[in-house]
């Protein structure tokens, strides 16, 4: 007859006959899942696994909006632009206005020089025509329209004050530092009038003269032009004035500098000398061709 | 060693600025007014020392009814200002203090002098009663006809002008 205590000792045979790394599994099973916990509340951890589903899925969603959203958003900004033309215009104007509106004006000014170039054949037979008819003869006419820009005065002035610190002029003029405080004047009306905040006024025409304001942070630069002055002079003249400009304020800084060392020493602050900047201005503008 | 200044001259309508400032420049004096459009722009010499010049840029500029209409365009980096008013019509004076409270507000810290001008057209008594009673703070009185005092107000403020560097 078997016995309750055998039956139970061969159960634990059969058990561990049947099942041998029983414990063993368990073990690996809750460190598993102990591991499983630290991932799930860390946070970084879990980003670390699960981001890269979450960026493949993503890429995958962006990919197909072409397909899936795009056409609702296109018929929806195409009723709302239709809807609120002037709101839209609006909105972008601020942004690309300035941007956009420098460039036309340059565009445009290219064009009509271009359109003038082509036009020059028509010229030619309105000179011949023109001669024939008791006009000035043709070789006059020819000389007036190559007349080329010339510069007849320059005028450094500081731009509040509207006091010159430097000028240099071709031809005697009425005095150049009233000239220089009625061009601020005007310049500054202007400016003000309009209410056109960081624009400059930047030409002054008048018969055959032109002036060229070109404006920077503490002075200006003005400079009267006879002649044919047109975008070609204008650029031209412009490298002249920003290379004039450059040295001006490296002299300054050079000043700033050496004013420092002068004032530890207890000596006054120097300015730089008028006659020194007429110079530069001289070298600078004389027989320069625009 | 020489040195250039801007000077504004400021005050209500037809209180002789213009005349104030061509009888200092050319030493001359019209009868006819002519109003001043915007700004007018002239220039002095003035000898200070034997080796100091001051060169006065002397803004004119047109009368207004009152100092806030004048553009700040205008006053920017001024050196110095010369307030004119006249003797002969009370309503250019009587607010003379609200007025230079304008003129140290637009221009602040800079030197600052007071003129009652065209005296010839007021008996001496009457004008000291008038400034008296209203209580006017001024520097210079003077007559641009006659050319009374003038040049001391622009000499004056040339000297300021020169200490105040």
């Amino acid at each position: 007859m078997v016995t309750k205590m055998d039956e139970q000792a061969k159960f634990e045979i059969l058990k561990e006959l049947l099942l041998p790394d029983d414990n063993g599994v368990i073990e690996d099973i809750s460190k598993r899942i102990q591991l499983l916990e630290v991932i799930v509340n860390d946070q970084k951890l879990l980003a670390k696994k699960v981001n890269p589903l979450v960026d493949d899925k993503l890429k995958a969603f962006a990919k197909n909006i072409p397909n899936t959203l795009g056409p609702t958003i296109t018929a929806t900004l195409k009723k709302e632009i239709k809807l609120h033309k002037d709101e839209v215009v609006d909105a972008l104007y601020p942004v690309l206005g300035k941007m956009v509106k420098k460039y036309v004006a340059q565009e445009i000014k290219m064009l009509s020089e271009k359109i003038d170039n082509q036009l020059s054949f028509i010229k030619t037979w309105k000179r011949k025509f023109r001669s024939i008819f008791g006009g000035p003869s043709e070789e006059q006419q020819i000389l007036r329209e190559i007349s080329t820009a010339k510069i007849e005065q320059v005028l450094l002035i500081e731009r509040d004050t509207g006091i010159l610190k430097a000028g240099y002029s071709v031809t005697n003029t009425i005095d150049e530092e009233m000239i220089s405080g009625m061009l601020t004047a005007i310049k500054g009306f202007v400016e003000d009038a309009f209410h056109q905040k960081n624009q400059n006024l930047e030409l002054i025409q008048y018969e055959l003269y032109n002036i060229h304001l070109q404006s920077f942070v503490t002075h200006f630069v003005a400079v009267v032009i006879s002649g044919d002055y047109h975008l070609k002079s204008k650029n031209k003249l412009q490298d002249i004035i920003f290379n004039f400009y450059y040295n001006f304020m490296a002299m300054n800084l050079d000043l700033v500098f050496n004013s420092n060392d002068l004032e530890k020493e207890g000596n006054e602050v120097r300015t730089i000398e008028k006659e020194l900047l007429e110079k530069e201005l001289a070298a600078s503008f004389n027989n320069a061709k625009i | 060693m020489q040195k250039s200044k801007k000077v504004v001259i400021l005050g209500h309508f037809g209180v002789g600025k213009t005349s104030l400032i061509r009888r200092f420049v050319t030493d001359q004096f019209s009868d006819t007014y002519k109003v001043t459009i915007g700004v007018h722009i002239t220039k002095k010499m003035v000898n200070l020392t034997s080796e100091d010049t001051i060169s006065l840029i002397l803004w004119d500029l047109e009368g207004t009814d009152t100092l806030e209409q004048i553009r700040d365009a205008y006053l920017l980096g001024t050196h110095g200002v010369v307030f004119v008013f006249d003797v002969s019509r009370p309503s250019t004076f009587q607010d003379v203090r609200t007025d230079l409270k304008i003129i140290a507000r637009k221009v602040p810290e800079r030197p600052l002098l007071v003129v009652g001008n065209k005296t010839d057209l007021v008996a001496e008594e009457i004008l000291a009663q008038q400034l008296k009673a209203h209580d006017i703070p001024y520097d210079y009185l003077t007559s641009a006809k006659t050319g009374n005092t003038v040049e001391d107000v622009f000499i004056d403020l040339a000297n300021l002008l020169h200490n105040n560097d």
